[in-house]
């Protein structure tokens, strides 16, 4: 069996818009472990979202996988099934669309459909994927809810999105997104729209669900202090590409990119008030329409080298076990060689 | 935080803001939603007070209704203007509250939909001077340039409309526009909320440069706990309608006396893998304001409840000098704070 689940090769998904070409996603490569926990961290426009959209082939012209590979070893676990060959509207990508491959939004309003009732729309999933009576199937949206832990979930099943708060709308998603046992979950902002002690039960539910269940989840957030609590592996994305990638552990004791380094120290860090100014990034991120040339962080850069970092595009590489980082600082004299 | 006209910039009592319910063919009342249920508190010139609560606790209803731009159901709201001396805006007639608006200022959470996308930078900041009939003509101009340098905006940019510039830069449009009269207190709802991290830390700095600047006091709202820590001298929390704890931020966020608190501050995703988070196990789902818990409102989902926090509504009581909270069990709970989780 392949050790990994998913595997993300040079990933280049670019939208073709009338403003010019957008490289939403240029060149990210990922691993997802089975079972495992990888966290994709970055701010707007960084394409995390692009990323996870991708990987369900659910990008919309005028976006378009323009190259790399998406490798699934989910159902052939030896060889894997490339899923930028498929079609995107074929059966298979059907059949691997929530039966294998589930995803989590952040506004549950927005994917919910205000005309159904939970059970229906829960059932909906369950009836296409697998060979159950109708009332079979209710029997699993029950559960499920259950499982997600909904305060009674026999009540709720009758009930409309409008009536449940936004932290039970969320558990809906999640009890529809694991109604079919998915091996890959992608949450994408999950917890974004909700409040502090919502936030902090389902980000509880979703790890207790994953131990329970055995999948795997790719977390896509901007919150460091989430992406700590459910993330064993994290990769940091700054417009289109990946900048760093590092076990969580490591990631937060020692972050090595100059944009990891600076998001960390730009946040206000609860129970530790230090009284003055926080240190920000200078600038703001560049419209993806005019990326920077050579590392797109270079403008924004506390170590910008002159001549190299405008000039050159460095590419992520290991410094050891386990952690890569794409930055000019860690290469064979000093960039001067680099790439 | 005792009432004192000369340490305080706005002093809040017993502010009310009830909406009424109707029901049947003849929309009889039927109740109230009491959105701002009695809350008190005092801001001292130049300092922060950040007002913490869920979705729908009525942080921002409290910030409209002592701004006036609600009718308060009762209460006093004394603003100590820098001119007219005390003045009680719930009460004030509507001259006088155009003068008091000068000194009070907001600024809102979307700089996208509170800035008019018709107008120039140079309309939006200048649109005050001229209704106050301070700045007109070249000098109007001078002033607005003043005002973006002070925000870090180039004066170039003045004739350029708000879509030419991004979430933080509006923003910064939006915090010139609120200091253009050089206001005493600006209420700030939701400030950084919709901005990027890398974002957020600029403008929490350019508030507090602003503050030294300016001499401002702020009301902070906001539902980022780490964010309010940071910007804050003394932070009240809210829940479902009313102040439960109001303390220094330092007692607030170290020594909690209301389990609430305990709650919100056991719930922030910690930035720091290695931190094995305990957490207070919080049950179940805010209450509906229409038809809130009886006795203390939090008590269906306090992990301390006995019998008589269902019958009887605890008093917001002081604990020790400038720390209240309203909890039967407040002297007797050891609560954690925001380390020891």
């Amino acid at each position: 069996m392949h050790p990994n689940l998913l595997e993300i090769t040079d990933l280049k998904t670019h939208f073709f818009t009338e403003g010019g070409v957008v490289p939403a996603v240029d060149g990210v490569s990922l691993q997802i472990r089975r079972g495992g926990a990888l966290g994709l961290l970055g701010e707007s426009g960084c394409g995390k979202s692009v990323t996870g959209f991708s990987i369900l082939r659910l990008v919309r012209p005028p976006g378009e996988i323009v190259g790399g590979a998406i490798r699934y070893y989910g159902r052939d676990t030896i060889n894997g099934e490339e899923l930028t060959a498929l079609d995107a509207r074929s059966e298979e990508l059907r059949q691997l669309r929530g039966a294998e491959i589930a995803m989590i939004f952040q506004e549950p309003m927005t994917s919910l459909d205000p005309l159904f009732s939970v059970g229906d729309q829960i059932m909906e999933a369950i009836l296409y994927h697998q060979d159950v009576s109708k009332a079979e199937a209710r029997k699993i949206a029950l559960e499920m809810l259950d499982k997600a832990r909904m305060p009674q979930p026999a009540q709720v099943i009758n009930q409309y999105p409008h009536q449940l708060s936004g932290g039970m709308r969320q558990r809906v998603m999640i009890a529809m997104a694991l109604s079919c046992e998915p091996q890959l979950l992608i949450a994408d902002e999950p917890t974004t729209a909700l409040d502090v002690t919502t936030e902090a039960q389902i980000l509880e539910l979703m790890r207790e669900l994953q131990d329970e269940l055995g999948m795997a989840i790719l977390f896509i957030t901007h919150d460091l202090g989430v992406i700590a609590e459910m993330a064993e592996e994290v990769a940091v994305m700054y417009l289109g590409k990946v900048v760093e990638r590092s076990d969580i552990q490591s990631l937060f004791a020692e972050p090595q990119h100059p944009y990891t380094r600076a998001l960390m120290q730009s946040i206000p860090k609860v129970g530790q008030k230090a009284p003055g100014r926080l240190e920000a990034i200078r600038g703001m991120v560049p419209s993806q329409r005019s990326i920077p040339s050579g590392c797109p962080f270079h403008p924004r850069c506390a170590s910008f080298i002159a001549d190299v970092c405008d000039v050159k595009t460095p590419r992520l590489r290991e410094i050891k076990p386990g952690h890569s980082v794409s930055c000019f600082l860690y290469e064979d004299g000093g960039g001067i060689n680099g790439a | 935080m005792a009432p004192d006209a000369a340490k305080a910039v706005l002093e809040v009592q017993n502010l009310k803001k009830y909406y009424p319910l109707s029901a049947g063919l003849l929309r009889r009342e039927v109740g109230y939603v009491k959105a701002v249920d009695d809350i008190s508190f005092t801001i001292p010139p130049r300092k922060t007070l950040g007002l913490v609560g869920e979705s729908g606790c009525g942080k921002t209803t409290a910030a409209h209704t002592i701004m006036r731009g609600r009718e308060p159901t009762g209460g006093t709201v004394i603003f100590h203007d820098r001119q007219l001396g005390a003045v009680d805006l719930a009460k004030a007639d509507k001259d006088t509250l155009f003068q008091v608006r000068r000194n009070m200022q907001m600024i809102f959470q979307d700089p996208q939909s509170s800035l008019n996308p018709r107008m120039t930078l140079l309309d939006i900041i200048g649109e005050p001077l001229i209704i106050y009939k301070i700045a007109k003509g070249a000098e109007l101009v001078d002033r607005v340039a003043l005002l973006l340098q002070h925000v870090g905006l180039r004066p170039e940019y003045m004739r350029r409309f708000p879509h030419a510039f991004s979430g933080g830069q509006r923003q910064r449009i939006g915090i010139a526009r609120a200091l253009a009269l050089n206001p005493q207190f600006i209420i700030a709802d939701e400030p950084t909320s919709a901005l990027d991290v890398s974002i957020q830390a600029q403008t929490l700095n350019l508030l507090q440069d602003l503050q030294d600047e300016f001499s401002l006091s702020y009301l902070f709202i906001a539902h980022d706990l780490s964010v309010v820590e940071h910007i804050s001298d003394f932070v009240a929390v809210m829940y479902v309608g009313k102040i439960v704890e109001r303390a220094d931020t330092e007692r607030l966020y170290h020594r909690p006396k209301h389990p609430y608190t305990e709650a919100l501050l056991s719930s922030i995703p910690r930035p720091d893998p290695a931190i094995q988070k305990r957490r207070v196990p919080i049950r179940g789902e805010l209450p509906n304001p229409a038809n809130p818990p009886t006795g203390c409102y939090f008590h269906p989902r306090c992990p301390y409840a006995e019998a008589i926090c269902a019958e009887e509504e605890p008093p917001l009581e002081e604990i020790v000098p400038g720390h209240v909270a309203a909890c039967h069990f407040a002297d007797r709970l050891s609560l954690r704070g925001v380390n020891d989780f």
